[in-house]
């Protein structure tokens, strides 16, 4: 069979595992016991993180420009949803799928009551997530993103922690209206398109026949903008993301995170500026001053947390701030930048909140300055949680390193006081991540923790191979940006020279 | 040479990520990795040395991704002057693995701290065989990263705990400055590679910009340890003694000169950026050595020596860039012996590293005694010592400059002047108490010397400390002329063919051979002066029993730590706070968000109430909206 066939099945396979996985538990629900439900729950996530990272070298040995291995299956002649990635969405895929094993791994080893039910909502989630980043069609992206959007909020109610109701109903609300608002900006687009349909291709031959209005641009991005900027959690909207992330599950927060989050962007990057150029154009300043706040009132609200989860919560809010300052940039310089870093910090914040909930469940402890003197009984935990933390505060070697200097070099041109600002972040990260990571490991232990930290045991195997998964992605995209950066430089680069043609 | 390069650039990497994956309860392996890797490194090293004429200048590099136009390169530039710093770093490098194998022996977590030193041998050759900016970043903040490591080894202390979170979020301060100006010179060139800079600055040198060069030149103030960001290198002496000697003396704080020298060969660098290098760098070099003597831990007063000489090379880069790297050279080999000694004292003592806690070592260590003689007469600069050479270069070129230039080069000049007569006063001070007299306590008392591991070592470099300096002033050259005296003739020629032009200048300078007279005589005033005041004392400080307020402002060398610490607690962390608190809980959480909450279940109770099901108010309701009907209509 060509290669190009068996690719078409692979997207499939890594959008419907999880499905028909969840479908399976759900149906045969009380046939299944606990370890069966792990089995199946790992088991999907395996065949969607395999499909998706060979879909990902396929792609990025033989590229091409404008969206591959489209495909659009059939089930008893109702067409599914179409399929097919391009350089932007491809990325997103093996983030999802990479994410996802991680997270389904973490999950078959901790002891959760009903897991049955947890794995049914992790693999409806994760289905929802691949299928957000598969799908061509706009429409079925907002619908593949409701589909993992809905999990979060029930696992938050019956597995959450401390303050749960509140954060999962903030959550509710917030990203509701922003999934709602981002939705009629997603109509409009397509009716003012006129366009047949709302896939990616149809859109663009609309737009190609009949231009958008610089008055409708300025509407429909600024919707856009607003709408996934609540998503990403942009300030002033990004109040629901610390305190919910901290109250979810683990698994779930790992995959909100670290792949969800993204969805906002990824939608900003693959419709919004194709399409709206020109609106991105008039809301640039905007959106760069927003995203400052991001990077520099987050950032400082960051550095004075105690709770260990909260503050990595409040540092992925803080980290967007960056990704928005690439798109705000429209340069291929700034969104590939942009794109690396959503690569590189889902995986890396994935990665610590898997670890912030190890170190809390060992120390019984979430604030910081009560713990202290763990690395001698957890060497690997440690190591772990300082590549994770280093990784996150852009240090060379891990994909966020890239995503960091990349999008700061194409701000100089877009304006230098932005850029100095923005860089900022570089400071401000390094201090709240290694005050932390002293504050946990080093030094001598806190009263409390002395007690019982003879007891405390390092990370078994499971939890390992699931931030082995994670770390090795950091590492090989820090060693290889070229794996996603080259598909990327030949699409955005005609992406972005026909839309200025076009504006 | 290409195979060659990346040899000696990933073999320590690879060395590290072996150990870190499967070495890490191993006792010895580890280290055995470690050293080897070390010593390949070197011999490669020393082949490709050996095998490029002195002048040869080879380029190499691939495009490891590009987007848009910005493309980022991967490669190596390896002429004179890397061929200068690539010696330095391995050979000393290696002598410090070797070292650290006898000085590491009871330690309970050897291969970290192996491992560590491996991935900081492949972060610094990264450095010096960058061939662009964005490349020298990569592996700037690399060794930013095995610092950090390397300080905290011995984690469970509050010092090394604090120690390492300062040297990095410190060195992060400057490198913000530093890579805004990579980016600046991106943004206005188009390129970071240094031959193409070399290239563009020749054909117009007015394209280098004064604002770039000192944003760059943070970088360097972090690295190099320089003032305002010196802070962070005297609390680094909390990691263990070689990785001090290597890291935090010998090659790592020096990286920030070696990326001045490199910029300012190729003309990057504007006349302002370097009379503010050289103020800056004067300044500590006379403080340093000053705070120097508020001192009682040898290796803190060895760590403020190396911020004076950090200083004094950064005076070289200001005034010529051949003159830094000489002295980086040579003081690379004494500092790094003057280290290892206390380390090997300090390993004798069972970690005892308060000098009037010593004293008597000379009968006791022979060897590491007659070493530190040696590189304590190289540091004060006797003549025929290496630290001689440089140092009086600095100084004569100091004074030449001064002679024709402005009042800022007088003050230069004589700062650099006040740390040389200091540097025997603060050298004396260590000697006399650690060596001479009778020992201070028990452990001094049973000091043995120390296994060959660690004086062997320490042999090789004090000869260098001796005789490093003639390969660049004379012209003994051995093996068909690839040796100059000790280090390899292509490694030398950077320096040596500056420096000898130099030297023809400097001569027609009048009163040249009187200031050199001069500074000989304060030298040997100055050993006398430390022996008078320090060297009859046993076990105490005179000057902190005579004088305590000086003794205390010396030792709190400036009140730069209070002055940070303060401005850590008391603003930075009470702004994050506020804004924590205040803004983000009370004002967006609570106020907006609960508060919308709020109005609108207040809402949604109001509406409620007014639809109950009672007949009474289904009444009320039709009557009401029958008479708005027939005001619609009518109206």
């Amino acid at each position: 069979m060509e290669m190009n066939e068996i690719c078409k099945i692979l997207i499939n396979a890594s959008v419907y595992a999880p499905i028909m996985g969840a479908v399976l538990l759900a149906i045969f629900f009380p046939f299944f016991g606990n370890r069966g439900a792990r089995v199946v729950g790992v088991g999907a996530s395996i065949i969607s993180f395999v499909s998706a990272i060979v879909l990902w070298f396929e792609f990025a040995g033989n590229y091409s420009v404008g969206i591959t291995f489209v495909s659009t299956p059939l089930l008893f002649d109702i067409p599914l949803p179409p399929l097919g990635v391009n350089a932007i969405s491809m990325p997103m895929l093996a983030l999802a799928g990479i994410v996802g094993l991680a997270s389904a791994l973490w999950a078959s080893r901790t002891d959760i009551g009903n897991a049955r039910l947890y794995f049914l909502l992790l693999l409806v989630m994760q289905g929802g997530l691949m299928g957000a980043f598969a799908t061509t069609n706009v429409l079925w992206m907002y619908m593949f993103h409701e589909f993992a959007l809905v999990p979060t909020f029930v696992a938050t109610i019956l597995w959450g922690g401390a303050g749960k109701r509140m954060a999962s109903m903030q959550m509710a609300i917030y990203l509701t209206l922003g999934a709602l608002v981002s939705l009629v900006g997603i109509i409009a687009l397509y009716a003012q398109l006129n366009a047949t349909d709302f896939n990616l291709y149809s859109l663009a031959v609309a737009l190609a026949k009949s231009p958008l209005s610089a008055g409708w641009q300025y509407k429909i991005f600024g919707l856009l903008m607003f709408g996934l900027g609540t998503l990403v959690s942009l300030f002033p909207f990004y109040s629901w993301a610390p305190r919910a992330y901290s109250a979810a599950p683990t698994s779930f927060a790992m995959l909100h995170a670290g792949v969800l989050k993204k969805f906002g962007l990824y939608v900003l990057i693959q419709v919004g500026l194709p399409f709206l150029a020109g609106g991105c154009l008039d809301w640039s300043k905007v959106m760069a001053i927003l995203a400052l706040f991001n990077v520099i009132f987050i950032g400082l609200v960051t550095m004075a947390q105690k709770d260990l989860k909260l503050m990595i919560s409040y540092s992925s809010v803080a980290h967007m701030g960056l990704c928005f300052l690439g798109i705000a940039t429209m340069s291929v310089l700034g969104i590939g930048g942009a794109i690396l870093l959503m690569f590189g910090h889902g995986v890396s914040v994935a990665l610590l909140f898997m670890l912030s909930n190890a170190i809390v469940n060992r120390s019984g402890q979430w604030d910081m300055s009560q713990m202290g003197g763990l690395y001698k009984q957890t060497p690997v935990l440690a190591s772990f949680f300082l590549a994770g933390t280093l990784a996150s505060l852009g240090l060379p070697m891990f994909a966020n390193f890239w995503g960091e200097l990349t999008i700061l070099t194409s701000l100089w041109d877009f304006s230098p006081v932005i850029c100095a600002l923005g860089a900022t972040g570089l400071v401000i990260s390094a201090i709240y991540g290694l005050r932390a990571f002293a504050n946990i490991f080093m030094g001598s232990p806190s009263e409390k923790l002395s007690l019982k930290i003879r007891s405390i045991e390092d990370l078994n195997w499971k939890e390992k191979l699931s931030a082995v998964v994670l770390l090795s992605a950091l590492v090989f995209v820090g060693f290889c940006p070229s794996s996603i950066t080259e598909s990327l430089n030949a699409n955005l680069s005609q992406l972005l020279t026909t839309t200025i043609q076009s504006k | 040479m290409d195979f060659q390069l990346s040899t000696i650039l990933f073999l320590p990497l690879l060395a590290s990520a072996t150990i870190v994956l499967f070495m890490r309860e191993c006792k010895w392996s580890g280290a055995v990795i470690s050293v080897g890797s070390a010593g390949i490194s070197l011999i490669v090293a020393l082949t490709a040395i050996f095998s490029s004429a002195p002048a040869d200048v080879y380029k190499t590099g691939f495009e490891l991704f590009k987007l848009g136009s910005f493309s980022m390169d991967f490669g190596f530039l390896f002429d004179s002057l890397t061929r200068n710093m690539l010696f330095v770093v391995c050979f000393v490098g290696f002598l410090i693995h070797v070292f650290s194998v006898g000085y590491m022996n009871d330690d309970s977590a050897k291969s970290r701290f192996f491992a560590g030193l491996s991935f900081f041998m492949f972060s610094m050759t990264g450095i010096v065989l960058a061939s662009n900016l964005f490349m020298m970043f990569l592996f700037w903040e690399l060794v930013g990263f095995s610092s950090y490591a390397l300080i905290a080894h011995y984690a469970d202390t509050p010092m090394a705990r604090e120690a390492s979170k300062k040297a990095f979020i410190v060195n992060r301060v400057g490198d913000f400055g530093f890579l805004l100006g990579i980016i600046f010179c991106q943004s206005l060139l188009g390129t970071t590679n240094f031959s193409e800079l070399a290239q563009i600055f020749q054909a117009d040198p007015t394209k280098a910009s004064t604002a770039m060069g000192l944003l760059i030149m943070c970088g360097f103030l972090g690295k190099s340890a320089q003032f305002p960001l010196h802070v962070w290198l005297a609390d680094a002496m909390a990691g263990p003694t070689p990785v001090s000697a290597l890291i935090h003396a010998a090659t790592m704080v020096a990286a920030g000169v070696f990326m001045m020298v490199r910029l300012s060969t190729i003309g990057f660098l504007t006349p302002c950026v370097l009379d503010t290098v050289a103020i800056l760098c004067a300044m500590m070099a006379f403080l340093a050595s000053l705070w120097a003597l508020g001192q009682s831990d040898i290796k803190k007063i060895l760590a403020y020596s190396t911020l004076a000489h950090l200083g004094l090379m950064g005076v070289g880069v200001g005034i010529g860039c051949e003159l830094a790297m000489f002295h980086l050279t040579t003081h690379a080999f004494f500092k790094a012996t003057l280290f290892l000694v206390a380390g090997s004292i300090i390993h004798a003592c069972h970690h005892e590293q308060d000098i009037f806690k010593m004293g008597g070592i000379f009968k006791r260590m022979p060897i590491t005694s007659l070493v530190a003689l040696i590189a304590s007469l190289s540091i004060i600069a006797i003549p025929f010592f290496s630290g001689y050479y440089s140092k009086e270069a600095i100084l004569t070129s100091a004074y030449a400059k001064a002679q024709v230039g402005s009042v800022f080069d007088n003050i230069v000049f004589w700062l650099v002047m006040g740390g040389a007569v200091l540097t025997p006063i603060y050298m004396g001070r260590l000697f006399f108490n650690v060596f001479l007299g009778a020992p201070n306590s028990e452990t001094a008392q049973k000091a043995k010397e120390s296994s060959l591991f660690m004086t062997i070592p320490l042999v090789i470099l004090a000869i260098y400390s001796l005789g490093g300096g003639w390969s660049f002033v004379s012209n003994m050259l051995w093996a068909d002329g690839k040796m100059d005296c000790l280090i390899p003739t292509s490694a030398t020629l950077f320096i040596e063919r500056a420096f000898t032009v130099r030297t023809e200048l400097l001569e027609k300078v009048s009163g040249i051979h009187t200031l050199e007279t001069i500074a000989l005589i304060s030298t040997i005033l100055g050993i006398v002066v430390a022996y008078i005041l320090y060297g009859r004392t046993k076990g105490y400080d005179i000057v902190e029993k005579k004088l305590p307020f000086l003794y205390e402002a010396l030792n709190k060398h400036g009140w730069f730590d209070d002055i940070y610490n303060w401005y850590v607690a008391k603003v930075q962390q009470r702004i994050a706070t506020f804004l924590a608190t205040f803004v983000d809980l009370l004002l967006v959480e609570l106020l907006i968000v609960r508060g919308l909450g709020i109005v609108s279940s207040v809402l949604g109770y109001g509406f409620k109430r007014m639809h109950d099901v009672s007949a009474n108010s289904q009444v009320k309701w039709l009557v009401g909206g029958v008479i708005v009907l027939l005001i619609l209509i009518f109206a």
